[in-house]
């Protein structure tokens, strides 16, 4: 028997997962709407902001999820570090085929609705960091992703990536200074000011 | 274009830039949502549509086993009724002749207007 959808809201992720298991498509459609937007904005991330390729990759990683779902044990893994985990496999095998590939062939959104000035200048910063992010080491990438953008802590990010949390540290570290440097040329038309 | 040209961007500017990419992040398509969600359907289809029980022919089948039990069943009746009439000879070993000798019995005993087409074989 189905629960009804607005009553799963306080449900944890892991719990709608065996719900689900069981044959609860209420909870398999909770999931959905939880887990999609993450999944598809770490992958778009990790993919230079290829749209495309991002959604090929959520919905893959949803569909191992739902694969997985009947085996899945509460107590033993958060869903989000194994989603996490599973997205950050599948955009290194991609990125690796698709090496040399342009990432930045991603068309401009139009917009000419009221508070588009803002959204305009979220895009324009946003897509600066993208290129900025496709231009750092695999796993500095993903690190910082991980950290700054979808706001994991240290020792989940260890837990996605298979490491120590100093290392983890380190990555992030790194991974800033070099996007701190990378950026520093577009300092205006991220619309900061070049006050020295 | 050198990076040394300019000054690195400080934290609260990297900041600026990731909480922009959070909110410019893109929502999933309508498309998306329903294909995530089929595949859910899909792969919970042999958990969540349990196949409806059927009285019967196939309710019985169900009981002893399915078709690969009903062949065993049918073959062990055909092997016992072969055995029973060819190999009469085999009950003697058991009863040791305090009945009538099995071999005494003709095809034709058991059925007469067979008799005929299953003796040759």
């Amino acid at each position: 028997m189905d629960m009804a959808f607005d009553a799963l809201d306080g449900v944890s992720d892991e719990a709608l997962l065996v719900a689900y298991g069981n044959g609860d498509m209420a909870a398999a459609r909770a999931l959905t709407a939880r887990l999609t937007p993450r999944v598809l904005g770490y992958a778009t991330r990790l993919l230079g902001g290829d749209r495309a390729e991002a959604e090929d990759v959520a919905q893959e990683a949803m569909l191992r999820l739902w694969k997985q779902a009947g085996e899945w044990r509460q107590g033993e893994a958060k869903v989000t570090t194994w989603l996490y985990r599973v997205v950050t496999n599948l955009c290194t095998d991609r990125r690796r085929r698709a090496r040399g590939v342009a990432l930045d062939q991603v068309p401009e959104p139009e917009d000419g609705a009221p508070g588009a000035e803002a959204r305009m200048q979220d895009r324009a910063r946003a897509a600066a960091l993208d290129d900025a992010l496709a231009g750092l080491p695999d796993r500095q990438r993903q690190a910082v992703v991980l950290r700054h953008i979808e706001g994991l802590s240290n020792p989940e990010i260890a837990a996605v990536m298979d490491i120590g949390v100093e290392a983890v540290e380190s990555l992030t570290a790194r991974g800033k200074r070099a996007l701190a440097a990378a950026l520093a040329p577009r300092r205006e038309e991220l619309g900061y000011e070049d006050d020295r | 274009m050198r990076m040394t040209d300019k000054r690195p961007l400080s934290d609260a500017e990297l900041d600026g830039l990731f909480a922009a990419s959070r909110r410019a992040a893109p929502a999933p398509s309508d498309d998306l949502m329903a294909r995530v969600l089929g595949d859910a359907a899909e792969a919970a289809a042999p958990a969540a549509v349990p196949a409806p029980r059927r009285a019967g022919r196939r309710g019985l089948l169900a009981q002893i086993g399915g078709w690969p039990a009903a062949a065993g069943l049918a073959a062990a009746a055909v092997a016992g009724l072969a055995i029973g009439l060819w190999q009469p000879e085999a009950l003697d070993d058991l009863t040791g002749g305090y009945l009538a000798s099995a071999a005494g019995y003709e095809i034709e005993d058991l059925l007469p207007s067979y008799g005929d087409l299953l003796g040759e074989g």
